[in-house]
């Protein structure tokens, strides 16, 4: 099924002493633009009879009205609430009963729309997703249960695993009163600010084909899904806004933490992030060995010192968030409340020598081939296809980004793997976020840098400002 | 719901671990379409017990290999609870040819990457690696099944990281917590009473010895089935596989686990009080059937339309229709002995229990005497076709789907016809499993709160 081309197969003459002797190859796509400006992806995939479809609408959180975070996210949820002709338990049952899977939600700059059908039911699933996007029905009675409920669920989040809301705390602590600081679900202040109208002005003026990518991928034939398409989307309208615009964040200098308090928490989980890299950005590559290395696989520095060899934690790991501007580049792990201090100098100490320690060939060589061979399987399922697809549409990259990727890695050598670095925090300069039980760990952190203390129970996801320095939105 | 993953898994597969795992319920409709490569796959079994079966998939140049173990919490007692679990971590640490991390290291280094799960009835090994690295896969993996060495420094360490482990996934998750309670309380007798992390007692008083014998018992070739799903050419994989692992000297047969849960004979009802939280959690597990009952399918299709998905009875009307809980599941055990069924709902923080509690009841209730509709089973099962279909998009999910076949219902070929036997599943035979299963008396009812000092504050 999957021929290489005659590129994959140079690729692969390139790649033999380092990686796999076959690379990627994604199924071929047909991609086309609607008059209305809806960009469509189809890419025909035959193995298992599903399809799947992935909805990519530019804005997002980003588009969050001030002091009303969560807005996107909210509409995202209420457009499968009812739409067309089908009220909320028409539309849940319409795909439950063919088995389907639908749904929409809003990540910091677009608003998502992800199902898989069998194949035999695309037409029922363009049809649903449709309706949900051009004609939700949007009822008071709906929005009340999500609303109430989204700000339930937040409290509920809070009293779970730390770890679903470190990244949230993170965010908001390094990116502050910038839009990537917005937590995308809403803080409990921000839901409970939010109205009906507020939603159905952010669906009139941001969600359009004008800037929307449909990618479909599995079990069809290309003509037939084109034409099926083209008759589902061909009226959905613009909207009304413009695309938002974001500007870079600013890198913080000097350190900056955070300690959410959360009484009676035998562990203490911490983040350590600076701004780190953009979806375009060149040195993408090297910049990926750096996190593999560093804090992305089981052996990597932050593993191997924090769980193999001191078994202070479960798991320690390093993130890079792109968008289109720099996202947040960070490290976290946990361990027990006494042994706090000790978890976070010894990730700081491997933070430093991450920076400061020459990488030997040898890592290197392990890192390229781990991210190689990892490679493929992102690609695998109809989902992760259509996802990948819409996702470069939405960054306005080509396919060879993800054809060329491995091509790319093997062509990192020391001096783009030293200067890739740059892109984790180094000495100082950082934004701390530690949930904790702030009576035990309070004292200790101080050394770490100034403190700012809240509350988990805070129904807002940054601490109230302490004075007049911090606008208020 | 007890799989105890080694690794750190990405948050959402953190959370979704502890939550009640969505049913693996391949399905069918009136004319089943057949798995494309059925016919491919090959099986051997080596002299000394080992059962391989590899799957050739040139879908993507990469291989998935899982090798199940039988060997779980079940096969503990008190004072060893959570060592199957301990040891697939100690699986990772050195054996007497290769140091403590070396394992790790060669995988990584050669562009695979591994995990591995326990849970009260197996322990499985996941490798997932380009086919290059097959050789280099193959002879890691032989070598801890045959030498495998404890350094007790590494065991001291290792234990750490399991209570690190245990403090995520029960001390600091209200759901972790109340589940492990309700098992140890609709147990009585058999070993699935025991938390597949240990109780805190056990992590810390385990012995060198102990991890020995368990070695020697539960580790042999004969006690393992190893899966091969991928880009591989199945003659070549097979002998590459004979050549590593067929001088692995076989085991006497581990002792058989004998004990029976005797009949539960009155409704359990445990309260778990917690600092710091805000949201309750109410919870019922009745005892069912093992994974090769006949009531065990049609438990499934009805457990789904129950409390599975938006469109579940118990979500329209707790959630939609009485706004009493922020979200409701199910699942259903499926392992060697007879385990449960379990329903669960989390409330909004000052939820009311009671109502939740009535409101479920009343809905068992109408379960039980009206029984499902036609259109309920109808899309119950078309929710686990689309499924079987969606697992099989994968290497690693066709290895996990011909393992679990192989070694709870003894045949991996039983994949290829589970569509046509869900397709055969009854409304008689779904309302009748509902009836002997949903009953009071059969269930342990489960709620955690808020301590009454956190309710104060």
């Amino acid at each position: 099924m999957r021929l290489p081309t005659l590129l994959a197969v140079i690729f692969a003459l390139l790649l033999l002493s380092i990686g796999p002797s076959r690379a990627l190859s994604l199924p071929p796509s047909q991609e086309f633009t609607l008059d209305n400006g809806l960009t469509v992806l189809l890419t025909p995939k035959h193995d298992v009879p599903l399809v799947a479809a992935s909805v990519v609408v530019r804005g997002g959180a980003l588009v969050d009205p001030p002091g009303k975070e969560g807005s996107m996210q909210l509409l995202a949820e209420l457009l499968g609430k009812g739409a067309g002709e089908r009220d909320a338990r028409a539309f849940v049952n319409a795909v439950a009963d063919v088995g389907g899977e639908l749904s929409f939600s809003a990540s910091t700059e677009a608003l998502h729309g992800q199902a898989s059908f069998l194949a035999d039911d695309a037409a029922l699933m363009l049809e649903l997703l449709s309706d949900a996007l051009q004609r939700p029905a949007l009822a008071q009675g709906e929005f009340d249960k999500l609303r109430e409920r989204a700000i339930q669920s937040l409290a509920a989040l809070k009293d779970g695993d730390p770890r679903a809301l470190l990244d949230v705390y993170g965010n908001a602590w390094l990116f502050r009163d910038h839009p990537y600081g917005r937590p995308v679900h809403g803080s409990e202040a921000s839901l409970a600010a939010l109205t009906l109208d507020d939603l159905r002005a952010l669906h009139r003026s941001r969600i359009g084909a004008d800037r929307a990518i449909l990618s479909l991928a599995g079990d069809f034939e290309p003509e037939a899904m084109r034409r099926a398409v083209t008759a589902v989307f061909g009226s959905w309208h613009k909207a009304e806004g413009e695309p938002p615009e974001v500007p870079t964040a600013v890198r913080p200098q000097g350190p900056r933490v955070l300690l959410v308090d959360k009484p009676g928490a035998t562990q203490s989980y911490f983040w350590i992030g600076t701004l780190g890299a953009a979806a375009h950005d060149p040195a993408s590559a090297g910049q990926d060995l750096v996190q593999t290395l560093f804090g992305g696989r089981f052996t990597s520095m932050l593993n191997a010192e924090l769980r193999v060899k001191s078994g202070l934690t479960y798991g320690a790991r390093a993130e890079l968030e792109r968008l289109s501007r720099p996202g947040a580049a960070a490290w976290y792990s946990f361990t027990r409340t006494d042994a706090t201090e000790r978890a976070i100098d010894l990730g700081l100490e491997v933070q430093e020598r991450l920076h400061h320690q020459t990488v030997k060939e040898d890592d290197l060589q392990s890192a390229r081939r781990y991210v190689i061979g990892q490679f493929a399987p992102e690609y695998e399922t109809h989902g992760q296809i259509a996802d990948a697809l819409a996702m470069l549409a939405l960054y306005g990259q080509p396919r060879e980004r993800i054809e060329r990727y491995t091509e790319e890695i093997a062509a990192v050598g020391p001096a783009a793997f030293a200067a890739a670095r740059a892109v984790f925090p180094q000495g100082r300069d950082y934004a701390m976020v530690v949930i904790g039980d702030g009576e035990k760990i309070a004292s200790t952190l101080s050394k770490y840098g100034p403190v700012t203390r809240m509350r988990i129970t805070d129904p807002a996801f940054s601490p109230p400002p302490a004075d007049g320095n911090r606008p208020t939105r | 719901m007890n799989d105890s993953p080694r690794r750190l898994p990405a948050l959402l597969l953190a959370l979704a671990a502890l939550a009640p795992a969505a049913f693996a319920k391949p399905a069918a409709d009136s004319a089943p379409a057949a798995v494309p490569g059925a016919g491919t796959l090959a099986v051997r079994t080596l002299d000394n017990g080992l059962k391989v079966v590899v799957w050739p998939d040139h879908d993507i140049p990469n291989v998935a290999l899982y090798t199940w173990f039988r060997v779980g919490g079940r096969n503990e007692y008190p004072g060893i609870t959570g060592l199957a679990h301990f040891f697939e971590h100690m699986m990772f640490n050195g054996t007497s040819t290769g140091a403590p991390g070396e394992f790790d290291r060669t995988m990584e280094g050669a562009g695979g990457s591994n995990n591995a799960y326990t849970s009260s009835d197996v322990t499985v090994y996941q490798d997932w690696f380009p086919e290059e690295a097959l050789e280099v896969v193959l002879d890691l993996e032989s070598d801890r099944m045959a030498h495998l060495a404890f350094d007790p420094e590494v065991i001291e360490s290792e234990r750490g990281v399991v209570y690190s482990e245990r403090r995520s996934s029960v001390d600091n998750d209200p759901m972790g917590a109340l589940f492990e309670q309700m098992q140890a309380t609709a147990f009585v007798a058999h070993p699935y009473q025991f938390p597949v992390i240990g109780w805190p007692s056990d992590v810390e008083n385990w012995s060198m010895d102990d991890l020995t014998s368990f070695y020697r018992t539960y580790y042999a070739p004969n006690n393992a089935v190893m899966f091969v799903v991928g880009d591989v050419e199945p003659d070549a994989v097979l002998e590459k596989i004979e050549a590593r692992f067929g001088r692995i000297p076989a085991q006497p047969a581990p002792r058989a686990v004998t004990t029976v849960e005797p009949e539960q004979q009155g409704e359990r009802r445990i309260v778990v009080e917690k600092e710091g939280i805000q949201a309750p959690m109410l919870a019922m597990a009745w005892h069912a059937g093992s994974a090769r009952s006949d009531q065990h399918l049609p438990l499934q299709l009805l457990l789904s339309a129950l409390a599975e998905g938006e469109a579940s009875r118990l979500h329209q009307r707790l959630v939609e229709r009485d706004g009493l809980a922020l979200r409701v599941g199910a699942s259903l055990d499926s392992g060697f002995d007879p385990g449960l069924a379990w329903v669960y709902a989390v409330l909004p923080p000052g939820g009311d229990a009671a109502a939740v509690e009535k409101a479920i009841d009343e809905e068992l209730e109408r379960l039980v005497s009206e029984g499902l509709s036609a259109g309920e089973l109808s899309r119950a099962r078309k929710v686990a076709e689309a499924d079987f279909w969606r697992g099989l998009q994968t290497i690693s999910g066709k290895a996990q789907a011909l393992g679990s076949r192989e070694i709870f219902l003894g045949d991996h070929r039983l994949l290829f016809d589970e569509p046509a036997r869900l397709a055969a599943v009854t409304l008689d035979q779904a309302n009748r499993a509902a009836a002997s299963v949903l009953r009071r008396i059969n269930r342990t009812v489960g709620l955690i709160r808020p301590s009454a000092a956190a309710t104060k504050d």
